[in-house]
């Protein structure tokens, strides 16, 4: 029996293609045999007793799994048993699904499992077996933890933790680990490299360990999202924002426009489609009431210009009656009717006298009536004679002036005549000429009244109505947006100032928490640094004295000594026996004194909670931070929209502001033009009508100056006839007179004769009456009388004639004339009023002419219009691709009059989307230009296709434009700065767990040193030392990892302030923020240049040999594989592993554990010399390890073997496994 | 004097590397870090020393729009001449390229097949295409294909991403479209030949 505890046997049961194997271990073992007999799976087997982990055998993923490989049959047994020095016991390994262990208190029995026909038993008869025999069998052991447990010492189940090989402390891992590491390394190469990795993979499990594919994805991600990020805030893309902003604004106007454009073009086409038969209809009935009315007119003119006639003809009768008996009347005036009216008045009174004289003279004369009648007889004879003279005479006067007369008048009809033609002459051309002037005199008149009608005629009067209540609702829907607008701003700003307070909010709890943790980090960093300066002094200091050489001192001295002093490294500690167990020679009790040092293990698990405690604060940090973005996100994504909402609304306002402003000055504009239009209108309408008055007066004046000469002339020749005639009668007059005269000088002096004659007659009378005695002197009176009277009645009898006609014309004439008079003026008047009422109605019937005209004209210009719209719309636009982008719009319209052409719409609609297509290839050119300043897959994703569509493209803009509104771009930083914070932590907690585990390499190193120190090659002097030392890593991923640690440490956690802000007050968190960019970017290149997968513990430091093999010293080198021969090596390498493993067990198991023994495998051993062989065996069990080692076959060297094993593989394929029988010449 | 002399970024070498073949470095390059050397180059201070260095070397680092090219002092009117040569068939890609539905604008994104298909489908397209002279392109597509890696190499696009075979026109692309607008053409009137005509590049 072994005073130790040791693998003492491994028996394989149906294992692999072993039947049965019983292969003792309890000291140095060899296996013989040639390659792929079975050795590496026999030493595979014995390593799973220590590794129990079937997946760190080394067994290629190509090849079969443990399991499978060597559990292939359900009574297949892996049989381990354990020496100790009480008891031996085994455990056995079998698979139940997986594979399972239960201990057995006993040691190995092949009756336990075999049956008498040594036939392997299923699992339930063994153990049933055992049972059977009172022996303690566990249960199954499930997990490969719960074995190790049991085995390295640490299972509190008291039932199960006697089974242990060793008792190994918190640290055992790393037994088996070393033995794997020692196993699965012997045949590589031997440097450096290797011997770190057979550290660190000692030290570690496999998830210590930075994978940097992670890293790198998050370094990735992190620096993706930097870039975008980076690109996004630079002044040309902010620019190209705005350009896009701005181009989208125009665009959409423009569209809108076009839109708008399209269905009033709609509208007028339908419009006009439907009012074209009822404007022809309209136009229709106006040409016919045109008509009515002018016949109308015609009618009355013809009426009123017929009564007139009548007056006029009756007015030139009173007119030429009234002027003939004036002229009469005249006439008798130049002859003195009145005098002669009034003689012709005495005219009976004066005969009466008369007969009374002669009837005296009768009386006077009847007595001398003899004489009386002689001289009567002889002066009657004479007066007759002279009486036949003058008769004569007379008739000879009376024929000359008759003859002159008849001349007279002949003269007097021929200027009559001649003066009547030439009147009738002038009234022929006075009537053309008054008729010419009358027609133009109408058409003056006309005019005049045109001007009236259109001084008072409002033109464009709809148009311009529409135009001005187009205004008022424009300017009422402005007015309304402004207030809307207003209010909205109002709104923005609260719902700002709302976001800016839950901002700095939120940015103050961040930081406030942020000094918090980190002010309490700082104070568990002291607080470790404290427990740290301990343990590191610990080993020099009174505490490792008392580890070191006092057994239990934690109960004796432990209780009465601080902690000061026990970590003091100046009070040179000395045992001393005889005070031992004293206190200065003063044995105290201390059972009741409670323990006041702590162990190592206690300040390393303080340190550790600090530890977790800085991480827990950190993580609550992190938390906080996250929530704090969190809530920020939320925040922003509330008031964001909101904002961007409001924004938006805004925008729009502003938007229909302008567009409204734009309409309202264009309407203004148009009202203007119209109002100008109608003005010019009037004006023109004026201008020709006053240019054609103009031209009518001239044609007036002239025709007035035509008629004026006309007169003048015909007046001249009046003149001239009317001379020539009076020239004419004045020489007949003249003549006539002259003659008349001579004829009465002749009468004269005969009627002078005869009465000569007469008066000597009456003389000689006289005086025969005297004679006779009769007064003479009476009869003289009386016949002086007599023919007084006489000579009164012939003058009376002259006029007679005269006076009768006067009479009668007074009768007929002169006394109607006033009634004439009159009549003729109210004739007069009639035809005024005729003529007035006349220009009256041609006035009236002139500005409904017109006004009928005009609505005409307007029907038919619109008709023209409408038709030349139509058929420019058809030949012109139909065809056009503008039509087919808006053709929906178009023909969809309602019918509805505009104030546009459809001519000008169209030509409008093609002008502006030539314009718009040129605006479109500006706005696509900025957005394509900033999406390609992005890459493809940038996480904002702003990405448009070249084939994206105009909808598309507007989306984009739009995105952005809410992109802006909603400030994602500062979530965005805020996400960015999160992740650069979570990067570096994550890198930094990484690189801290794993730099965490130097100090054990440190640790490990110097042990190996001080290990290394105490070989003994003297009895070889072949290897004289081997040393050992550590260095800086020189991998320059986990430098800059470190970097960053380093920078972590420094800086804190949080560096989202400082991450693009411009701010001068946090300028400097941006130049740290940058410094951190800096370093994960260089992380990343290095990352990828170097092209590893992870950083492991090997990779945090570098080790160098120096080794000294006779004369040949290696100097400090990383590679220990050309020290010497092959032999050299290999036994340099197995002294190294052996070191190692010792070192490891040493550190892994308990001090109190000593009574141990494991196993050291290394395959093949072949190459080295049996000398160097029994140097490596003595090295190895000098540290209580036994050597299981491979050879291919016999050379001698198995005979230093305690152990040796042959493999044979049988006809049946199996491969047996027995003793060789060799002596042993163990050292 | 050497490179820590005048102070200059350490992607000195990169940027020579780039722009002394001829290339051009862009601002919404993203290959080579192309985007990251157009910033170096874009910061005044570096721009001055780089600017000093590359003198001295008789080259002359040129601005354009968003995009950086190096420029020879005095060089040859052979060395002209060859460039303007080299530069003619650019004249027809450009046209080509201008008369797309989709035109191709600085930044856009397009695939080589959705160029050879619009010409496809497009006789005058087509016949533009066919203008262009590229040995060795037997269909449409490939023609493209070339015609794109041909840009591709002298840094007008950039192949963003080989699975899709998508392309990204670079801001260099406006030298490009800077040359061909700098182009007059003017009618020979007082010469013999009352027909000819030329090109003038300013």
């Amino acid at each position: 029996m072994e005073n130790t505890r040791i693998l003492n046997r491994i028996v394989q049961i149906n294992i692999s293609n072993v039947k049965y194997a019983d292969i003792e271990l309890s000291g140095n073992t060899c296996f013989v045999g040639t390659n792929n007999f079975g050795k590496t799976s026999l030493q595979r087997a014995i390593l799973f007793f220590y590794s129990a982990n079937s997946r760190g055998l080394g067994i290629a993923q190509s090849q079969k799994s443990f399991e499978e490989h060597y559990f292939r049959y359900e009574n297949s047994y892996l049989i381990y048993e354990i020496a100790t020095p009480e008891k031996n016991f085994f455990v056995m390994v079998y698979r139940h699904n997986k594979l399972v262990f239960r201990f057995v208190d006993s040691p190995y029995n092949p009756d336990i499992f075999l049956n008498s026909n040594d036939e392997a038993m299923k699992i339930k008869e063994i153990v049933s077996n055992i049972e059977k025999q009172g022996i303690f069998v566990s249960n199954q052991i499930d997990t490969f933890e719960r074995y190790r447990n049991i085995i390295f010492g640490t299972e509190t189940d008291k039932q199960l933790s006697k089974f242990y090989l060793l008792k190994g402390n918190e640290k055992y891992q790393n037994i088996p680990k070393s033995i794997t590491n020692v196993f699965l390394s012997s045949k590589s190469s031997i440097d450096s490299r290797f011997i770190k990795d057979f550290i660190a993979n000692s030290l570690t499990n496999e998830n210590s360990s930075i994978k940097l594919e992670q890293v790198e994805r998050q370094l990735r991600q992190f620096n993706e999202k930097y870039t975008d990020i980076e690109t996004y805030v630079k002044k040309e893309t902010t620019q190209l924002i705005e350009l896009i902003d701005k181009k989208y604004d125009q665009v959409h106007m423009l569209k809108g426009a076009q839109m708008e454009m399209a269905d009033k073009l709609g509208s007028s086409l339908r419009y006009a489609e439907t009012q074209n038969e009822s404007i022809r209809e309209a136009a229709k009935k106006k040409e016919e009431e045109l008509e009515v009315l002018t016949k109308a007119h015609e009618e009355q003119l013809y009426t009123i210009n017929e009564k007139q006639n009548e007056i006029r003809e009756e007015i030139g009768f009173y007119d030429r009656t009234i002027r003939e008996a004036n002229k009469k009347l005249k006439e008798y005036k130049d002859k003195n009717i009145d005098e002669a009216v009034e003689k012709n008045a005495e005219r009976e009174k004066l005969q009466v006298e008369l007969n009374i004289a002669r009837r005296e003279y009768e009386s006077l004369t009847s007595n001398v009536a003899n004489i009386e009648l002689k001289y009567s007889s002889l002066i009657e004879q004479l007066r007759n004679d002279k009486a036949a003279y003058v008769n004569k005479i007379n008739a000879r006067t009376s024929e000359i002036f008759n003859h002159y007369n008849e001349l007279q008048l002949l003269q007097k009809n021929e200027f009559n005549k001649r003066d009547a033609e030439l009147k009738q002459k002038r009234d022929e051309s006075l009537s053309e000429v008054t008729q010419e002037v009358t027609a133009k005199q109408i058409e003056f008149n006309e005019l005049k009244s045109e001007e009236k009608v259109i001084r008072t005629t409002r033109f464009y009067e709809q148009e311009i109505k529409n135009l001005e209540n187009e205004l008022a609702e424009l300017r009422a829907v402005s007015y309304k947006n402004k207030s809307e607008r207003a209010i909205k701003q109002n709104m923005v700003q609260t719902i700002q100032r709302e976001w800016e307070n839950l901002e700095t909010k939120l940015k103050t709890a961040l930081t406030n928490q942020i000094n918090q943790t980190n002010n309490e980090i700082i104070k568990l960093k002291n607080e470790i640094k404290e427990v740290e300066s301990k343990l590191n002094v610990q080993h020099d200091a009174f505490y490792g004295y008392l580890e070191k050489n006092v057994k239990n001192w934690q109960n004796t001295i432990g209780k009465v000594v601080n902690e000061k002093i026990l970590f003091r490294t100046d009070i040179s500690p000395e045992l001393k026996e005889a005070t031992a167990n004293t206190l200065y020679g003063i044995s105290l009790n201390l059972d009741n004194v409670e323990v006041i040092s702590k162990s190592i293990e206690e300040y390393q698990f303080e340190k550790n909670e600090r530890l977790a405690h800085i991480r827990d604060l950190e993580e609550g940090l992190t938390k906080f931070q996250t929530a704090n973005n969190e809530e920020k996100m939320l925040a922003a994504d509330k008031f964001g929209k909101q904002l961007g909402e409001f924004k938006e609304d805004l925008k729009v306002l502003t938007y229909s502001l302008e567009l409204a402003d734009k309409r309202e000055q264009k309407l203004q504009i148009e009202l203007e033009d119209w109002k100008m239009k109608a003005g010019g209108e009037v004006e023109e309408s004026l201008t020709s009508n006053r240019q054609r008055l103009n031209l009518i007066e001239e044609e007036l004046a002239v025709l007035t100056k035509k008629k004026n000469n006309l007169l003048n002339d015909f007046n001249n020749q009046f003149d001239k006839v009317k001379i020539f005639s009076d020239e004419r009668l004045a020489d007949l007059k003249e003549r006539q007179e002259t003659e008349i005269s001579e004829l009465e000088v002749e009468k004269k002096n005969q009627v002078k004769d005869y009465e000569a004659k007469e008066d000597e007659l009456s003389k000689e009378k006289e005086s025969n009456f005297k004679s006779k005695g009769v007064d003479a002197k009476q009869l003289k009176e009386v016949e002086g009388r007599m023919k007084e009277l006489q000579a009164s009645l012939k003058d009376i009898e002259q006029y007679a004639q005269i006076v009768s006609d006067y009479l009668k014309d007074k009768r007929e004439k002169f006394d109607k004339l006033p009634d004439l008079i009159q009549k003729k003026e109210e004739f007069v008047k009639s035809n005024n009023d005729l003529g007035a009422q006349l220009d009256e109605n041609t006035g009236k019937f002139n500005l409904k002419r017109m006004e009928l005209n005009k609505q005409k004209r307007t029907f038919d210009e619109e008709l023209i219009e409408f038709n030349n719209g139509v058929n420019f719309f058809s030949n012109n636009f139909r065809e056009t691709p503008v039509y087919n982008k808006y053709a929906d719009i178009i023909e969809r319209a309602e019918p509805k009059r505009t104030n546009y052409n459809i001519m000008d719409l169209c030509t409008q609609l093609l002008k502006n989307d030539s314009h718009f297509n040129e605006e479109y290839g500006a706005f696509q050119r900025y957005v394509n230009e900033f999406a390609g300043k992005f890459k493809i897959d940038n996480h904002f994703n702003f990405i448009i296709r070249n084939d994206a569509t105009q909808g598309e493209y507007e989306r984009f803009a739009q995105n952005l434009r809410s992109f802006i509104n909603e400030n994602k771009i500062e979530l965005s930083i805020a996400e960015t700065a999160t992740q650069i914070g979570l990067v570096t932590d994550s890198i930094a907690t990484k690189v801290k767990e794993l730099s965490g585990q130097k100090e054990k390499i440190q640790h490990i190193i110097t042990l190996i040193g001080e290990d290394f120190k105490k070989a003994e090659f003297e009895e070889s002097k072949l290897i004289e030392f081997i040393k050992i030392k550590i260095e800086e890593s020189d991998n320059k991923v986990y430098r800059l990892l470190k970097r960053i640690e380093e920078f972590r440490e420094e800086h804190g956690l949080v560096y989202n302030e400082g991450l693009f802000n411009t701010d001068f007050a946090t300028g400097q968190k941006r130049e740290i923020s940058g410094r951190a960019v800096k370093l994960l970017e260089q992380l990343r290149t290095a990352i990828k240049e170097q092209e590893q997968d992870e950083i492991r513990l090997q990779d945090l430091f570098e080790l160098k040999f120096n080794i000294k093999e006779g004369m040949n010293e290696t100097g400090w080198t990383h590679k220990i594989d050309s020290i010497g021969s092959t032999g050299t090596d290999i036994l340099v390498k197995a002294i190294i592993y052996i070191t190692l493993l010792h070192v490891f067990i040493k550190e892994s198991s308990h001090r109190s554990s000593s009574e141990f023994k494991v196993h050291c495998i290394i395959d093949e051993v072949g190459q080295i010399s049996a000398h160097y062989l029994r140097e490596l065996l003595k090295f190895a069990k000098n540290r209580n390890i036994m050597m299981i080692n491979g050879l291919p076959n016999k050379s001698g060297l198995e005979s230093h073997y305690r152990y040796t094993y042959q493999f044979r593989r049988e006809d049946t394929g199996n491969v047996r496994i027995f003793p060789s029988i060799v002596t042993e010449v163990e050292a | 004097m050497n490179e820590i002399d005048y102070n200059l970024p350490k992607q000195t070498h990169d940027i020579f590397a780039i722009m002394a073949r001829g290339h051009f470095i862009s601002s919404n390059g993203t290959k080579d870090n192309m985007s990251r050397l157009y910033d170096i180059i874009n910061n005044p201070e570096n721009f001055d020393r780089l600017q000093a260095f590359f003198n001295v070397i008789r080259y002359n680092i040129e601005r354009g729009n968003n995009y950086f090219y190096f420029s020879r002092l005095n060089e040859a009117n052979s060395l002209i001449e060859q460039k303007l040569e080299t530069f003619e068939r650019y004249i027809d890609v450009i046209d080509l390229f201008a008369s797309m539905d989709n035109k191709i604008t600085i930044g856009s994104r397009f695939r080589p097949s959705e160029i050879a298909e619009e010409c496809n489908a497009n006789v005058r397209l087509k016949q533009k295409l066919q203008k262009i002279p590229m040995y060795r392109s037997e269909t449409l597509l490939n023609k493209v294909r070339d015609i794109c890696n041909l840009m591709t190499r002298d840094s007008f696009l950039e192949l963003e991403d080989e699975q899709t075979e998508s392309y990204k026109v670079l801001d260099a692309y406006t030298y490009l479209l800077d040359m061909i607008n700098a182009i007059s053409i003017y009618e020979e009137t007082t010469g013999m030949d009352t027909n000819s005509s030329g090109i003038i590049l300013n």
